[in-house]
């Protein structure tokens, strides 16, 4: 996310990542070492068979009787290392998803945590993506790549080990025969991510375009344009067909080079085998372990170069994920908190800077520069300034969404760096522009404010706030369900749900930002109604967007590219002939009709 | 259980044939490959033989064996090991080809039936179900392919190996063959049992998606009330189901693959032990009961396989299911169709009704005439039908009752909603359309969105979802460019300059008066101003033209349209009331 993060070393990011879940390093020694007691089962087969030609098959004679003895010990062996290979599996398994949820459970609260500042549009999505996809790297690292770690790694450690103690020549022979696979498959695997990189690319273009297709009918049709946009698609989907094609050809020389070096390494080894003959110790039936142990051996190298590549995403994966529980949650509570006085509150904004964080190598304009205003106890202030005038942040800072990058910001006297956010949230409530609703009931949106409260009391709220008789032209009353994100309210109406959420925490500082979109005539006046009742004997902050909300405040603050350029009543500011007297002249033209 | 999986084939057998239709050929070459693939991997086991019968043994125990045998013996090995290596690259090559093939076939298929369907059928859909269907769902079918050559070439392995056991020796080779049954039916036995698991999961894990997804973009309510901590709960909770699900999965796995590996094991031993017997009765060499081994051993992972495909059957069938049921619907007949052509730029409405989904009725009989070159202005409460009218007139959708007349040329409509396609400005105007830059440029000036000039790359700019992002008035003046380029006839608005400040909506509407002379403008208001530029009003209420003439005359003598325009200026002129009037 954030640079210094991604220039991690692999083993640096491992090493955080343990530290991030800690899950991880307890409960790995012992799969471990049963998973080296699971992988001997692996190599009894070729051990059994060279014990059986050498002491029980030999055309001089054949003893059964050795032979069943063998493999009664061979069994036995075998039942060990089931069990031993299943319970590694089950305890590395376990281990991890439990890592992973505690991971997961920890990027929920950080980044609920994180200022808003870090909740820009942009990297909503990346954030998603960090508890979702990111993780789910891990997840699958786990399922597949990690075991074969361990299961593969121990067996070809073992399995080697088994081909020294044998024959150190023929073994020296097989690796030797054997090593360049290992250069081979890599350079294959480069390809073949790159290849597959692509493809992906290619995918997520299709998808793209498919939704455009689908979401933009109406437009298309309208304008005759949907042959077109089809043929787009479907030129997008041959390519990415092409690229998948082209990555699974790259892919299905993977496999078939560990067959082609192992009959290369057999025909060595046995020719090398030949060459020594019985005169160097060497048996028959060591031989022909010999053979299937080869085999064994290079049986997991082509599935290691896949782990290699999903090792190396489930780092990227990681570091990513390390990242975003790098990032400083904000605003910090503070070490020793200071209470709120009782009462009215009011607000104090001293010599404020804030500029977002920046984005790479973009450096963000400053937003609010050198702000001063006191707001006296129950004032109810508009700010008012176009688009970019800064005046959505100002409110996003009165109510600590956000700290500012200098000056200080007071409530009822006390800086909010040392405000707990419990304390600052029972006595100050923020209104958003656009208000976002749960999917669920209305009800159950409201008792996000106040979880513990009653019926009874949402209805107060509802009566209290004048509206009662909009609830009524609901199908279900506060039954009604919002839909997703609350589409299937209107706009007005999400307004007016988080006009009531809001007066059940009772605030005594409100910060209202007034919503852009048009609102038929008649939520248009139940909104004014519930706000004006919702603001009354409150400090209230409207970032106003209609001049009328301005007109009719105690005291109106303009900004202008995140300066404060005037402070007045209406009719002050308008009679002064500034900024304010030109944005209402524009807004009185707009809303005549002659 | 015998009947439902011989459903199943039948089911399978079905969808394979449907998806194959155009793709036989590169099918049957993965196939081949797959065989030769089989075919030598069986060959393997007896070249096996060869090299301890004929090679290890004779050195060994004898003390000599010829070099030519031993170059002709190895060199049957690695020749084998070639062609059962080209065997892979072939199948899966081709694999992949047919696969991809008939995917790309079926979202073609399907994007065409998209554009083909009109507007009132989109409707009906959801918009996540149609981008499904043509993306993922085109995949899913499919899937089935990639692991079908490599499980047909296991069905021919386990023949071939059946014989070749049968034939070297046929006591130890029946009770060998006997082992191929239970591990079949273990691998698909687990299969389908560990696919509810993660079934279950990818649920679980949708679940969890779309839960934080809605809970990071509501942290500023979140963060406002101070639920932090809730709402972390409400996640782990979601997090914890998926955890439960997976551990779920783990356990049967670790128990499956354990097995899978014992299993081979244990009949191998049982194999030394029986062969033993036959070795000393002379029945067998050693040769041939070690290639008995061998060739279990390299049994195993293409059993599996025959449990994986059939557990991509499923999700396979569900994907084809979708997508027919999509391509087997009717084209709906095209609205356009049902509009009457008249000679002029004129438009006439007359007695339209229309529903949605045939419920309650938005037109109730509409009946409008609108001259040739007049500016008129639909200006009603919301619902009251406006937008519905804008699009009969348009042609996206048919009138239930009635007629609506248009010039030969059409209408062009600008939507509420300004859509923007990913690519450059350029392509957004244009949409694929042929159209010379100097009708860019003028449109552009007319619709005041000239911003586009200051853009880091002009007309050529990206925008949409990758690309620059434009606000909601630069939209909408975008939309209004795509328009005008057309040089309507008929130009209908729906309410398209409600994201311009007052200023700039102005100069928009002076622009549209000044240059579009001929065309008939029909547009949907709400700002007093913005109704106040139309040449005459056409009052809608619940879908009914209640009043259609001179805003001033409507204001006169309708007084439901005077009290709507009022509560549209209810803010200034109570304001103007509390401030003593001075601010008009």
């Amino acid at each position: 996310m954030s640079e210094p993060i991604s220039r991690w070393s692999a083993a640096e990011t491992i090493g955080k990542g343990v530290r991030a879940a800690p899950a991880l390093r307890i409960g790995f020694v012992t799969p471990l070492f049963l998973a080296l007691m699971g992988a001997a089962g692996r190599v009894v087969t070729p051990i059994l068979v060279q014990q059986a030609i050498d002491r029980g098959l030999s055309p001089k004679g054949v003893s059964v009787d050795t032979v069943v003895r063998l493999g009664l010990v061979a069994f036995g062996v075998i039942c060990v290392a089931t069990w031993a290979q299943r319970t590694a599996v089950y305890r590395l398994g376990r281990r991890s998803e439990e890592a992973l949820y505690g991971l997961r459970v920890r990027l929920f609260e950080h980044i609920h945590r994180l200022s808003i500042a870090d909740h820009s549009e942009e990297r909503k999505g990346a954030l998603v993506a960090r508890v979702t996809s990111d993780v789910e790297t891990l997840a699958q690292f786990f399922q597949w790549g990690g075991l074969a770690w361990l299961l593969d790694g121990t067996l070809m450690l073992l399995v080697a080990g088994v081909m020294l103690a044998y024959d150190w020549v023929l073994a020296i022979v097989a690796f030797v025969v054997a090593a360049p696979l290992a250069l081979v498959l890599q350079r294959v695997q480069r390809h073949l991510v790159k290849a597959y990189d692509s493809a992906r690319e290619k995918n997520a273009n299709v998808m793209t375009q498919i939704s455009e297709v689908v979401a933009g009918a109406e437009t298309l049709r309208a304008y005759r344009s949907g042959p077109r946009y089809a043929r787009r698609v479907k030129d997008a989907s041959h390519e990415r067909s092409k690229s998948f094609i082209r990555a699974g050809t790259i892919g299905a020389f993977l496999f078939p080079s560990g067959e082609v070096f192992g009959v290369f390494t057999v025909s060595a080894v046995v020719v090398t085998g030949l060459l020594r003959g019985p005169d160097s110790g060497l048996t028959a039936g060591a031989m022909v372990g010999f053979v299937f142990l080869t085999y064994r051996f290079l049986e997991p190298i082509a599935e290691f170069t896949e782990v290699l590549d999903q090792t190396q995403t489930a780092v990227a994966g990681m570091r990513r994920v390390l990242g975003v529980l790098e990032i400083p949650i904000g605003p910090p509570e503070p070490t020793v908190p200071m209470r709120l006085p009782e009462g009215g509150l009011a607000v104090t904004v001293d010599r404020v800077d804030f500029s977002y964080r920046s984005r790479g190598d973009i450096d963000e304009p400053p937003v609010l520069i050198d702000v001063n205003v006191h707001i006296p106890a129950g004032q109810q202030v508009a700010v008012v300034g176009e688009t970019g005038s800064g005046k959505t942040t100002l409110g996003r800072l009165v109510a600590r969404l956000a700290d500012p990058v200098a000056g200080a910001v007071l409530v009822g006297g006390v800086p909010l760096t040392r405000v707990s956010n419990a304390d600052l949230r029972r006595r100050l409530t923020v209104v958003p522009q656009e208000p976002f609703l749960f999917e669920g009931t209305i009800a159950a949106n409201l008792l996000f404010a106040r979880p513990n409260l009653g019926r009874a009391d949402l209805e107060a709220a509802v009566a209290a706030l004048d509206l009662g008789d909009w609830l009524d032209t609901l199908p279900d009353g506060l039954d009604t369900e919002v839909g997703e994100r609350g589409a299937q309210m209107s706009a007005g109406e999400r307004q007016l749900v988080a006009l009531i959420r809001a007066s059940l925490v009772d605030p005594d500082v409100l910060v209202l930002d007034e919503a852009t979109s048009s609102v038929d005539a008649l939520t248009e006046v139940r909104l004014a109604r519930a706000l004006e009742k919702l603001a009354s004997g409150r400090t209230t902050i409207a970032i106003a967007h209609r001049l009328s909300t301005a007109a009719r405040a105690d005291r109106v603050l303009v900004l202008d590219h995140g300066r404060l350029v005037e402070d007045g009543t209406h009719l002050d500011l308008v009679q002064r002939g500034g900024t304010y007297a030109r944005m209402y002249d524009a807004w009185v033209a707009a809303t005549s009709a002659g | 259980m015998a009947a439902e999986t011989g459903n199943r084939l039948v089911q399978a057998f079905r969808l394979v044939r449907a998806l194959l239709r155009h793709q036989k050929r590169t099918f049957f070459i993965a196939c081949g490959g797959a065989a030769v693939f089989a075919a030598c991997t069986v060959g393997s086991a007896a070249v096996v033989k060869l090299i301890i019968d004929d090679v290890i043994t004779p050195r060994f125990e004898d003390g000599e064996v010829a070099a030519s045998t031993v170059a002709g013996v190895l060199g049957l090995l690695i020749l084998l090991g070639f062609v059962r290596a080209a065997g892979v690259v072939v199948r899966r090559t081709w694999a992949g080809r047919t696969a991809w093939g008939v995917t790309e076939r079926l979202s073609a298929e399907v994007v065409d039936r998209l554009a083909e369907q009109p507007v009132p059928w989109h409707r009906r859909q959801t918009t996540g179900d149609l981008i499904t269907r043509a993306g993922v769902d085109a995949e899913a079918a499919t899937a089935v392919l990639q692991p079908l050559p490599f499980a047909s070439g296991v069905v021919v392995m386990v023949f071939l190996s059946t014989v070749w056991l049968l034939i070297t020796d046929l006591p130890l080779g029946i009770a060998a063959v006997c082992v191929f049954p239970v591990l079949i039916a273990l691998n698909i036995g687990y299969q389908r049992r560990v696919d509810r698991y993660y079934n279950t999961a990818q649920d679980e894990l949708g679940r969890l998606s779309s839960a934080v997804h809605e809970s990071f973009e509501g942290v500023a309510v979140v963060k406002s009330f101070g639920a932090e901590h809730r709402e972390t709960e409400r996640l782990a909770l979601i997090a914890g189901r998926l955890r439960e699900a997976r551990l779920g999965a783990v356990r049967l796995r670790s128990i499956f693959e354990s097995l899978l590996d014992g299993i081979p094991n244990v009949v191998n031993i049982g194999l030394l032990v029986g062969g033993a017997f036959r070795v000393r009765a002379g029945e067998m060499t050693v040769g041939e009961l070690t290639s008995f081994i061998y060739l279990f051993t390299l049994l195993v992972f293409p059993l599996r396989l025959i449990g994986f495909t059939l557990s991509e059957l499923p999700h396979s069938l569900a994907g084809w299911g979708r997508i027919r049921s999509l391509l087997d619907q009717p084209v709906d007949p095209d609205p356009v169709l049902t509009l009457h052509r008249g000679s002029d730029n004129s438009v006439h409405v007359r007695d339209v009704h229309y529903s949605h989904d045939g419920d309650r009725e938005v037109l109730t009989g509409v009946t409008a005439e609108i001259d040739a070159g007049r500016t008129v202005a639909v200006v009603g409460a919301t619902g009251a039908g406006k937008t519905t009218l804008l699009h009969l007139i348009a042609g996206l959708v048919p009138p239930e009752r009635g007629t609506v007349t248009v010039p030969e040329a059409g209408a062009e409509m600008v939507f509420q909603e300004a859509f923007l396609l990913a690519g450059t400005v350029r392509d957004n105007i244009t949409l694929g359309a042929d159209v010379p830059n100097d009708a860019v440029e003028l449109a552009l000036q007319v619709a005041e969105a000239d911003f586009v000039h200051s853009l880091p790359q002009g007309l050529d700019t990206e925008i949409g979802e990758r690309g620059v992002g434009l606000s909601g008035g630069q939209r909408q003046r975008l939309a209004l460019t795509r328009a005008l380029v057309r040089r309507p006839a008929v130009l209908l608005l729906d309410d398209t300059t409600s994201a311009l400040d007052p200023a700039t909506e102005a100069k928009v509407i002076a622009n549209l008066k000044a240059a579009l002379t001929t065309t008939t403008v029909v547009a949907v208001a709400s700002r007093p101003s913005t109704i106040a530029l139309a040449d005459d009003v056409l009052y809608l209420v619940d879908g009914e033209v209640v009043a259609h003439g001179l805003h001033d005359e409507l204001m006169d003598t309708v007084p439901a349209y005077r009290q709507l325009i009022e509560a549209f200026e209810h803010d200034r002129a109570a304001l103007d009331a509390e401030l003593g009037g001075d601010g008009a």
